[in-house]
C-alpha cells in the first residue's frame, strides 16, 4: 500500500466581475474499491450555497451557487490517499453495458477505423490484454504534444492530426476498444509531480476494472489518484458554469501530488 | 346528426377564421428560418364507437404501464438487459438515453406523465401503434379549441350525438401535475414564443390555472426551485411541466452552451425536491428502435399478452430482419432512427434504382440506424376540400395521462394529410386536424 499527499488548486479569472455564479465540480477524489481518501479539505471561494451529491457514474460532485459580484472563482482540494495495488474495482456486467459504445467524443471515424483494421487479427488472452495490445499500436502512432488540441476535440480529429495530449490518448484509446465493444471508461485524475490533471483509461475485464495509462504506455499503479470515470472527457468534466457578466476568462489548474 | 352537410362546410371557414383570431397556430423552422403558420382544421370529425374506444383504451394503458416500467428499468437495475429481451445497444446507442438519469427515481416512480401515441387504421379496421411519443408530444390543445369554437358555432351539429366532453383534459393535467407535485406550484415552462407549440402551452396555462413561466421566471435556491415575481417575491414550485427538451432544461448538467435553461433544476430532480414532466431521459423509451421491442416489453414486465398491435416493423440489426428487408424493399416504408417530425422516411418504392443501391448500402453501413415496416394500407377518411368530400390519409394522436393510473383522454389528435398521395400526416409538413369524437355509449 502507499500513501500519497495531493493538492488540487483550480481558480477562474474573469475579465469584468460576475454574479449569479452557478457552479457545478467534480475534482474530488473519493474512497473506493482501490484507493482510501483521508484529511480531505475542500475551499470554494466565494460560494453562497453549496452542497455535494454523487453522479450517476459515482463521481463525487458539489454544486452551487455564488452570488456576488466576484472576479476570481477559486477552488481548493488536499487530502492523502492510500492506494493498494492488489485492490480493484468490481462492477456487474450490466452496470458495463453503457462503456461499449461510443460517444461524441470517442467516434471512430475513417482514419480510427482505418487504423484499427491494421492490428492483428484478435488473438489475446482477454480483453484486457487486447486493450494493451491496442495501447501499444497507439503510442507507436501518436506524439504526446500540447497546444494542438482543445477540450472539445474528439478522438478521431485528434488521431488525424496524430498529435495531442493525455485526454486525445484516452479518447482514442477508448474507441478503439469500443470497435470491439471492450467496456471501458475515462478516468480524470492526479499523478506524482507537480502540473496539470492527467487522464487515463479503464478496462473492464473478469468482473474488475483494471487502469491503464496510454498516455505513458504502461498499466496504472499505486501512484495513480482517481478523482472521476465516465464514457469520455465530458462526464468528467471537473467544473461547469453559468454565470451573468464576465468577458474572457482564464483558468489556472496546479496539482501537487507528493510520496509520502 | 341535425346538421346538413352545407351546414357543417359552410361553417368550417368560419371556424377556421376563429381558430387563426385565438392564433392557433404551429411554427417551424425551415433553412434556419422560424415561419408561423396556421393548422388548418377539417369540420368533419373522426368518429370512434364506444366499443372501439374502449378496446384502445385498454391497449394504450397497457403499452404505456410497460413503457413506464422499462423507463425504471433501465434507469436502475436493467433487468430486461440482462434477460435478453431488448438488445442493450438500441438503449445506449439511442440519442434518447441519457446516462446522468441513471440511479434517479422520479416522484412516485412515474417517468410518462404525459403519452402521445400516434396510431392507424388500417382498410381492415384494425388499428396499429406507429409511434410511442414520450418527450414532450404536443397537439391536444388544437381538438380542445376546435370542439369549443365548433360547439359555439355549429351547437346543433352535438345534439343527440352523444359525443363524449373532451373538454377535461386541463383537468386530467391538473390531476397529473398534482399528484407528483413534491409542495408548492405547478408551473408550465416554455421556451417561449417562438416555440413551435406556444400556442399550446399558453392555452394550457390558461386552462388548468398552471403559471406559464420560462426559464428567467425560475431559480434553484438552497436545493428548492422558485419561481420569481414581477415584484420579486419568490414561491416554491413543485412540479414543472417542461416543454423545453431535455437538453436544454439545465445547462450546468447537459448543454452547457444553451443559453436557456435553470441551472441546478436537474441536480434538485435528483434529490426528489421537483417534479419534472415528463422525467428526462425518457427518449430511450420512444426511439423508433425501441418501438420494435414494446410489444415484448408488455409481455416482459406485465406479463399480459399485447392489446394493441405494432405496424409489422423489422430491424435491419438483426441479420434476418435485414434479409427481409433487402429482398422487399419496395414494399417498405425505412425510417431513420433518430428523426422525427416525418423527416427521415423513405418509401422503397419511390426511390430511383440508383437511390435504391445508395440506400442499401447505407443500411448495410449503419443497420442500427434504420427500422423498416410494411407500408400500412390506411382506411382514409373524408375531408372537405373545396366544398367537396375527398378521402384522405390520416392518423390518430391518443393522449394518456399518467396520475395514480394511466388515464386515456377520450378525444386525440387526428391529423390528415393535405396532398392525396402522401402517407405523412405531420403537421410540420403541411398536414390539417380534425376533432376526434368518442361516443358514450
Amino acid at each position: 500500500m502507499r500513501r500519497l499527499i495531493y493538492s488540487y488548486h483550480m481558480h477562474l479569472d474573469f475579465e469584468t466581475p460576475v454574479r449569479e455564479h452557478n457552479f457545478k465540480l467534480r475534482c474530488f477524489p473519493s474512497t473506493d474499491g482501490r484507493q482510501k481518501i483521508s484529511d480531505e479539505h475542500i475551499k470554494i471561494c466565494p460560494v453562497h450555497f453549496s452542497t455535494s451529491e454523487r453522479d450517476s457514474f459515482g463521481n463525487m460532485c458539489i454544486y452551487g451557487t455564488a452570488k456576488q459580484m466576484h472576479s476570481r472563482f477559486s477552488v481548493d482540494v488536499s487530502g492523502t490517499a492510500e492506494i493498494d495495488i492488489n485492490l480493484r474495482i468490481k462492477a456487474e456486467p450490466h452496470q458495463t453495458g453503457i462503456f461499449k459504445y461510443e460517444t461524441a467524443l470517442t467516434s471512430a471515424g475513417k482514419n480510427i477505423r482505418e487504423f484499427h483494421r491494421s492490428f492483428e487479427p484478435r488473438a489475446c488472452a482477454g480483453e484486457y490484454e487486447r486493450a494493451l495490445y491496442m495501447m501499444g499500436m497507439l503510442c507507436g502512432e501518436f506524439s504526446y504534444v500540447s497546444g494542438r488540441t482543445g477540450i472539445n476535440t474528439t478522438a478521431e480529429e485528434a488521431f488525424t492530426m496524430r498529435r495531442g495530449v493525455c485526454q486525445d490518448y484516452a479518447h482514442i484509446l477508448l474507441s478503439l476498444c469500443r470497435l470491439e465493444r471492450i467496456p471501458c471508461r475515462y478516468v480524470a485524475g492526479m499523478i506524482p509531480g507537480e502540473g496539470a490533471t492527467h487522464a487515463w483509461t479503464e478496462i473492464f475485464d473478469a468482473g474488475t476494472w483494471h487502469g491503464i495509462d496510454p498516455t505513458h504506455n504502461r498499466e496504472c499503479d499505486d501512484t495513480y489518484i482517481k478523482i472521476s470515470s465516465g464514457r469520455d472527457a465530458q462526464d468528467c468534466a471537473i467544473n461547469q458554469g453559468v454565470f451573468y457578466g464576465g468577458g474572457r476568462q482564464t483558468q489556472e489548474v496546479r496539482v501537487i501530488v507528493r510520496k509520502k | 346528426m341535425t346538421v346538413t352537410e352545407e351546414e357543417l362546410c359552410r361553417h368550417s371557414d368560419s371556424v377556421n377564421e376563429q381558430l387563426a383570431r385565438y392564433g392557433v397556430r404551429f411554427g417551424i423552422y425551415r433553412n434556419g428560418e422560424f415561419h408561423e403558420q396556421l393548422f388548418p382544421f377539417d369540420v368533419i370529425p373522426r368518429v370512434i364507437g364506444h366499443e372501439e374506444f374502449s378496446c384502445l383504451e385498454r391497449g394504450l394503458k397497457q403499452r404505456v404501464s410497460a413503457l413506464n416500467e422499462f423507463l425504471k428499468d433501465i434507469y436502475s437495475e436493467r433487468k430486461i438487459i440482462s434477460d435478453g429481451v431488448v438488445a442493450e445497444e438500441f438503449i445506449y446507442s439511442g440519442s434518447g438515453y441519457l446516462a446522468q438519469c441513471d440511479g434517479v427515481s422520479p416522484p412516485k416512480g412515474i417517468y410518462a406523465h404525459i403519452s402521445g401515441i400516434d396510431l392507424v387504421q388500417g382498410k381492415n379496421g384494425s388499428w396499429y401503434v406507429l409511434e410511442d411519443n414520450l418527450r414532450i408530444p404536443s397537439g391536444a390543445s388544437y381538438p380542445m379549441i376546435a370542439r369549443e369554437l365548433c360547439m359555439r358555432s355549429i351547437p346543433s351539429e352535438f345534439e343527440g350525438n352523444m359525443a363524449e366532453d373532451n373538454r377535461d383534459y386541463p383537468e386530467l393535467l391538473r390531476r397529473t401535475m398534482d399528484f407528483v407535485n413534491t409542495g408548492g406550484h405547478s408551473v408550465i415552462l416554455t421556451p417561449g414564443r417562438l416555440n413551435a407549440a406556444y400556442f399550446e402551452h399558453s392555452y394550457f396555462a390558461e386552462r388548468t390555472g398552471a403559471r406559464l413561466v420560462t426559464c428567467d421566471d425560475l431559480t434553484v435556491e438552497n436545493d428548492k426551485l422558485y419561481f420569481i415575481d414581477y415584484s420579486g417575491r419568490k414561491e416554491k414550485v413543485g412540479a414543472v411541466y417542461r416543454r423545453i427538451s431535455d437538453e436544454y432544461i439545465d445547462p450546468v448538467n447537459f448543454n452547457r452552451a444553451s443559453l436557456i435553461g435553470i441551472p441546478h433544476i436537474f441536480d434538485i430532480y435528483r434529490k426528489g425536491n421537483v417534479a419534472l414532466i415528463n422525467a428526462p431521459g425518457n427518449g430511450a423509451a420512444d426511439d423508433k428502435g425501441i418501438y420494435y421491442f414494446v410489444p415484448r416489453m408488455i409481455k416482459y414486465y406485465l406479463d399480459e399478452e399485447p392489446i394493441l398491435q405494432n405496424a409489422p416493423t423489422y430491424l435491419p440489426y438483426y441479420e434476418g430482419d435485414m434479409k427481409y428487408v433487402l429482398e422487399n424493399f419496395d414494399s417498405l416504408v425505412i425510417k431513420d432512427v433518430a428523426e422525427a417530425g416525418g423527416y427521415g422516411v423513405v418509401f422503397g418504392n419511390k426511390l430511383s434504382s440508383q437511390e435504391k443501391d445508395n440506400f442499401k448500402s447505407m443500411l448495410k453501413a449503419e443497420p442500427r440506424r434504420f427500422i423498416a415496416q410494411e407500408v400500412i394500407d390506411f382506411r382514409d377518411i373524408d375531408i372537405y376540400e373545396e366544398g367537396r368530400r375527398v378521402p384522405r390519409k390520416a392518423d390518430f394522436r391518443a393522449f394518456v395521462l399518467m396520475s395514480d393510473e394511466p388515464v386515456v383522454w377520450k378525444s386525440g389528435l387526428t391529423r390528415f394529410s393535405r396532398n392525396p398521395d402522401s402517407f405523412i400526416v405531420n403537421s410540420s409538413q403541411g398536414g390539417g386536424f380534425k376533432d376526434t369524437w368518442v361516443i358514450s355509449k
